[in-house]
């Protein structure tokens, strides 16, 4: 297991702590897969991992983006609902113009302009963004119900479906989406001025303000880069489901918090990583593929994930503060 | 002062239009569950049409949270003040909404209960599908489909719904009508589209054989054919409420069946029955509309928009009731 996380020298310490942290989350989620694996005889298989890695995408899409608003202590609750409006948006747009590349634009700048606005409320308008986004969670519903009328929309061309269904060289394409955003995500955070600063505005807002960071400025990028990750969800979703309904974001928004949260990023910002983020959506897909692959009951499934997150974290912070 | 006597003139012009309520004009208030499923748009076109043949008018109250039982009380609250003729009525829970049902029958308002049957209050009519039986015939389609053998999964709605429970339930009975028949996995998928693909992909590696799916509603059905077609394999599918994406499905032949609700039927009946105790004409206390289960022979009459479908006359729908 200690080859995922070489520890990086010449980094600040907080960097070096956050992957230790990373490293006992993964823990948790090395030993779900095992136990998988000494229980089923379907879980240990390329295809079942790569189905995993592939469902996981999804959850991570619409978390990541989350994250960095999380780390600055703030939290956007409209996320899901700007999954489904972006996604009926998009929709449309694809259904009129018969172009993919037009509805994946569309997708990832509705729900870009939605976290902008997000942004404007929470910077210029100082709303605490609890109440902003949740404020936006429910215009973004209102609208998409009103857009959508009670129907569905459904059927798109087949090479936009590629990019949720396709693989490339043996791989889903979302796999590769997931990488390339695991990675752009964690060197920003991490390796970059402005991800660093956005640390700074979590840990401590009016020190960050005092020693120069532009807070307002970095906040609205933060909300704004959470829009637009819902945004690409949103294409991601269109094209494995084939389909766009007003009700699909509903039941993505407290996963994606519970995502961030068993990643280890903490509610009151400073605190956390994007690879953290992605284990927390990996932990909370391989439940409910454990749960389908051994055919648990259906009235025990949500007691079953509920007591195997509480385990994950709890098993994280006590072989954390064991180490210490 | 002027709001307070303009609400009063409000008032008595309210007072006065429903004092010759006998005559046309009545206004029916009609709620429904949520405005996403697809299912209550059909109740409400359903109702809407039947109110325009006979010359109503309707007004909708559907709560901004989808099912949300508060309010759903608080706009019966208001409905009650609001005093319209009659109202036409979908408990968003059929337990949790009896005071609500109590409260319009305190307000001497005539309601017509729809869907899913109160569990308690006086209402002046039921009319609902029963989705037991509804399950077993699109079952049994699917069986007779498949020769009465095979792989089968389930995929069940939102657990403790009772649609949910009376769907599987005659799921079940069908598959064990069939000694060949042999369920792998009965696992929930929330009526969510996601849930049932990422569940049909889950189920998919464990089961290398599965030649057919029972979901529970459409859109379900739906993402399970989603998740087959992303893993290139082949399996019978079947789902439930007759939705237009069904129909589409149906027609181009991914889905095999969808065991029709008749939420159409059933707003168009409801109304009816709703202005006519009004109008002091005969009513029919009960109608439970037998299942039919839309296929490959028969979508035609259901492949049409649903604003051009057209209620049935009262002696067609008479011939419906069961008591």
């Amino acid at each position: 297991m200690t080859d995922i996380s070489k520890p990086i020298t010449g980094g600040r310490m907080l960097f070096s702590d956050e992957m230790i942290q990373v490293f006992y989350r993964l823990l948790a989620a090395f030993l779900i897969c095992a136990a998988l694996t000494i229980l089923t005889n379907s879980f240990f298989s390329l295809g079942n991992i790569l189905n995993v890695l592939r469902q996981a995408s999804l959850l991570f899409f619409i978390a990541s983006g989350l994250t960095l608003v999380v780390l600055t202590g703030g939290l956007d609750l409209s996320i899901g609902a700007n999954v489904a409006i972006s996604a009926c948006i998009a929709g449309t747009v694809i259904h009129q113009t018969g172009s993919p590349t037009l509805g994946v634009l569309t997708g990832i700048g509705v729900g870009g302009a939605v976290g902008m606005l997000n942004g404007v409320m929470v910077t210029a308008l100082r709303i605490p963004s609890f109440i902003a986004t949740y404020g936006m969670l429910w215009v973004l519903h209102g609208i998409t119900y009103w857009y959508m009328g009670g129907e569905t929309m459904h059927g798109f061309p087949a090479g936009f479906r590629q990019i949720g269904s396709g693989y490339f060289l043996g791989l889903p394409i979302p796999v590769y989406l997931l990488l390339v955003f695991l990675a752009i995500g964690t060197i920003f955070a991490q390796r970059t001025t402005w991800g660093q600063e956005i640390y700074a505005i979590g840990a401590n807002p009016v020190a960050a303000r005092l020693s120069g960071i532009p807070v307002a400025r970095r906040l609205l990028l933060v909300y704004t880069v959470s829009g637009a990750m819902a945004g690409l969800a949103s294409i991601i979703f269109l094209a494995r489901l084939n389909s766009a309904e007003a009700d699909i974001g509903e039941s993505l928004t407290l996963p994606a918090i519970a995502a961030v949260l068993i990643g280890g990023t903490s509610l009151f910002g400073g605190l956390g990583t994007v690879f953290g983020t992605f284990v927390g959506a990996l932990i909370l897909t391989l439940v409910l593929n454990g749960m389908n692959l051994l055919s648990v009951n259906a009235s025990w499934q949500p007691l079953v994930t509920g007591v195997i997150v509480i385990l994950a974290v709890w098993l994280d912070m006590k072989t954390r503060r064991r180490a210490a | 002062m002027k709001k307070a006597y303009g609400a009063l003139a409000a008032l008595l012009l309210t007072t006065s239009l429903s004092s010759h309520a006998f005559a046309d004009g009545e206004t029916i208030a009609v709620f429904t569950k949520n405005q996403t499923n697809p299912y209550f748009q059909t109740v409400r076109v359903g109702s809407d049409a039947a109110a325009k043949a006979m010359k109503a008018k309707t007004l909708h109250y559907i709560p901004t949270k989808p099912d949300s039982i508060p309010e759903q009380l608080s706009q019966i609250e208001d409905v009650v003040v609001k005093k319209p003729s009659a109202i036409v009525f979908i408990p968003v829970d059929y337990k949790a909404m009896v005071p609500g049902v109590e409260k319009i029958n305190d307000a001497k308002i005539p309601v017509v209960n729809v869907t899913d049957r109160s569990a308690g209050g006086k209402c002046v009519a039921f009319v609902g599908a029963d989705d037991y039986s509804l399950g077993l015939e699109t079952g049994r389609y699917l069986l007779k489909t498949l020769g009465g053998k095979g792989n089968f999964v389930i995929i069940e709605g939102v657990k403790g719904s009772l649609t949910s429970i009376d769907r599987v339930r005659g799921f079940n009975d069908a598959l064990k009508e069939n000694p060949g028949a042999k369920l792998l996995a009965s696992q929930p998928g929330n009526y969510q589209r996601l849930q049932a693909l990422q569940v049909m992909e889950n189920l998919m590696q464990s089961n290398t054989q599965i030649d057919g799916v029972l979901a529970a509603n459409d859109a379900m059905a739906i993402g399970a054919i989603e998740a087959l077609d992303g893993a290139n394999r082949k399996a019978q599918v079947i789902g439930v409420n007759g939705t237009k994406e069904a129909i589409d499905a149906i027609k181009s032949g991914k889905l095999l069946a969808s065991g029709d609700y008749n939420g159409f039927m059933q707003g168009c009946l409801g109304m009816m029955i709703a202005i006519r105790s009004l109008r002091n004409e005969p009513v029919i206390t009960e109608i439970v509309l037998k299942p039919t289960v839309i296929g490959k022979e028969n979508y035609q009459p259901y492949d049409v928009p649903l604003e051009s479908r057209t209620c049935p006359s009262w002696d067609e729908a008479a011939k419906l009731g069961t008591k």
